[in-house]
């Protein structure tokens, strides 16, 4: 035996446990010993035999783990369906609740809006990067922990309740949601203009009084009706082709457009006109800066909520048009993706 | 032969339980990795080196084969041996081999007619 062949043999034997080393050590050695004399018998020189014998049996490591029977993966076929749907449920859950918490402290401490956005994307990233890690590890050492022969481990039965709705309703169905959509933005709409001229009819001190600042009207105003338009044209554009994931973008980019420019003005003061709030007796003296957390909080939910809506329901749709075969048998909604 | 990476895979896939059987049988007369391998081979069962020497590892830790070193020569050899379980799922295996045969044959010569 030559140093190459000691220097494999130790490659392979030092990734399994102490206890099995000697075995494998001597099984490693017949099994070069064999192939290299057959290389030989081929007609090739000694020194070039052993290399091309270690050659082909490979990576010293691969080798091992075939021989230990190690997992060569990190989440096996056994556990890699439930890791998938524990983890989904996890990130969905335990995501936004801490982008929340963390929103509603921030408006709390007084951040600027810049502030509770940076503090509220970096402990979503942190929170999301944690929750996979620490699942993943759990995981990993599962696949690694040895169970008595014939039985499956940990495992999490799967039942009839875990079945998924069907995915999107049909373009027949849609229309509802369009209808909806454009009643809604509609009337938002006429209320952001009437509230300029009516005020707030039934409180007498707010008669004809606008709600909103007046100075809106030079940009922020229109830029908001502008952006119910741009709604509108998005609501009509889901109903003629559903959801995807260009249409999730375009969700994303409003959820944006709107709400961020929204909490600024509101943050800033600029958005609710002096003399309501004179009437209105704000600031509330203690409870003032809680109220507005609240506000805050849920509107970055909404707005948060609608564009994971989106994204979710543009993956599912993503995948039952991407297999037909399997929409088909599943439900009528896929026609309509076969069909085009 | 020139084969699609389908057909290559489906036949290993149909094989590989044939090699467990062939290795339960040839090890009722005691024999090494090396020779056995070169017996299969030369037999028509092909098997590789990588496939074969895992799988004597894996089927002595089943109780399927005991094993033995030999260290009369001067390359110390584990030589292998059928167990009397594992003789009796060679029997096992070999009967469910010959139904599959029988009932492939029925399939065809139905295919036919």
């Amino acid at each position: 035996m030559t140093t190459l062949t000691d220097r494999y043999v130790w490659g392979a034997v030092r990734t399994v446990p102490e206890r099995q080393r000697a075995e494998l050590d001597r099984e490693l050695r017949e099994r070069i010993g064999d192939a290299v004399d057959a290389q030989v018998e081929a007609g090739i020189a000694p020194p070039d035999a052993e290399r091309a014998a270690l050659l082909e049996l490979g990576d010293p490591a691969g080798l091992a783990a075939q021989y230990i029977d190690r997992p060569l993966q990190l989440i096996g076929p056994k556990y890699y369906l439930t890791w998938l749907r524990l983890l989904k449920l996890l990130i969905a859950i335990v995501v936004p609740c801490a982008a929340v918490g963390v929103a509603i402290a921030q408006a709390i401490a007084g951040e600027s809006i810049g502030g509770i956005f940076g503090a509220v994307i970096g402990i979503a990233i942190s929170v999301g990067v944690h929750v996979a890690f620490w699942t993943t590890l759990v995981f990993a050492i599962l696949e690694r922990t040895p169970t008595e022969s014939g039985q499956r481990g940990v495992d999490v039965a799967w039942t009839l309740d875990m079945l998924p709705a069907l995915p999107e309703p049909a373009k027949a169905s849609r229309l509802a949601e369009l209808i909806t959509s454009v009643v809604f933005l509609v009337a938002f709409a006429v209320v952001l203009v009437l509230q300029h001229f009516v005020g707030v009819p039934w409180v007498d001190d707010l008669e004809s009084v606008p709600l909103l600042s007046p100075e809106l009207w030079t940009f922020w105003m229109p830029y908001f009706l502008v952006l119910i338009a741009a709604e509108i044209v998005f609501a009509f554009a889901l109903y003629a082709w559903g959801w995807n994931w260009w249409l999730a973008a375009v969700n994303l980019v409003l959820n944006v457009a709107f709400t961020v420019p929204a909490l600024w003005l509101l943050l800033t003061g600029q958005l609710i006109d002096e003399q309501v709030l004179e009437v209105m007796k704000w600031p509330w003296g203690e409870s003032a800066p809680i109220i507005v957390a609240i506000l805050v909080a849920v509107l970055i939910a909404a707005a948060i909520w609608d564009v994971v809506d989106g994204a979710v329901k543009a993956s599912r749709r993503g995948h039952s048009t991407g297999s037909p075969a399997r929409g088909a048998a599943t439900s009528g909604t896929s026609f309509e993706g076969s069909a085009r | 032969m020139n084969l699609d990476e389908t057909t290559v895979a489906h036949l290993q896939e149909l094989r590989r339980g044939t090699v467990v059987l062939a290795c339960l049988v040839r090890l009722r007369t005691p024999d090494y990795g090396y020779a056995l391998l070169e017996s299969l081979n030369g037999l028509g069962i092909l098997v590789d080196a990588n496939t074969l020497y895992p799988l004597l590892r894996r089927l002595e830790k089943q109780g399927l084969l005991t094993s033995e070193w030999n260290t009369d020569e001067a390359r110390p050899r584990k030589f292998y041996r059928t167990s009397p379980t594992g003789d009796a799922l060679a029997i096992a295996l070999m009967t469910d081999w010959r139904r599959i045969d029988d009932a492939l044959a029925g399939l065809t010569t139905g295919d036919e007619s």
